[in-house]
């Protein structure tokens, strides 16, 4: 999820970026638990390279990143989601 | 007793009955340690997200029981042994489902507090309209 920028010129001449606020995606949806047999909806969370995708980049809040990375990680215990991709 | 759920991956060449055996043989493990098999659960053929053992797919297989740490043990010895497991993985879920009966008591209590106050209103005006 990338946040829109929307460039804006000040009266002094300066760019101005404005970026959209971030809102963590299981709050919003009232998705209370993270499952690790629910893949279609970590591999939202895994980009190509099969990395858990970080906070800053996604918006997920603290509480839901944590509980995010151990479903991920047991997810990938079991071959559901990769540990890496070549 | 404990929540667990035992996921594991068989073969994708074993027959179906060998799964079922195999099923037969946790199952009774289970109860016979004084757990409960709340759920069998075949998820049928998937494809693995990365190689194990040269396998590119498998079967998997869930198992949702309330046992306790000594059942869990010896189902986790037995998959290890068994030939056509190629892998398994256990998990807890007794704390995870308390949070989330939390949250749901809590949901519903401030839903019925909203609709009570939502309501006062309307219902009113309903019993006026009736008489």
């Amino acid at each position: 999820m990338k946040s829109a920028r929307d460039k804006e010129k000040r009266p002094g001449g300066q760019k101005q970026y404005y970026r959209r606020k971030k809102v963590c995606k299981f709050c919003v949806e009232r998705i209370d638990s993270i499952n690790y047999k629910d893949v279609k909806l970590l591999s939202q969370f895994v980009p190509e390279r099969a990395k858990i995708m970080p906070r800053r980049i996604s918006g997920v809040c603290s509480q839901h990143q944590r509980q995010l990375n151990d479903a991920i990680k047991k997810a990938r215990n079991i071959a559901l989601l990769p540990f890496a991709t070549e | 007793m404990r929540n667990y759920e035992i996921m594991f991956i068989v073969n994708p060449n074993a027959a179906e009955e060998e799964i079922d055996k195999i099923n037969a043989q946790l199952e009774s493990i289970i109860t016979s340690g004084g757990g409960k098999v709340e759920k069998i659960e075949k998820m049928g053929k998937r494809r693995l997200a990365y190689e194990v053992d040269k396998h590119r797919e498998g079967h998997y297989v869930l198992f949702v029981t309330s046992a306790n740490g000594d059942i869990v043990r010896e189902c986790e010895r037995r998959l290890r042994v068994m030939d056509a497991v190629i892998k398994y993985i256990t998990v807890r879920t007794d704390e995870e489902g308390r949070r989330l009966e939390k949250i749901k008591s809590y949901r519903q209590k401030r839903a019925a507090r909203r609709s009570k106050s939502a309501k006062a209103a309307p219902t009113q005006s309903i019993e006026e309209a009736m008489q």
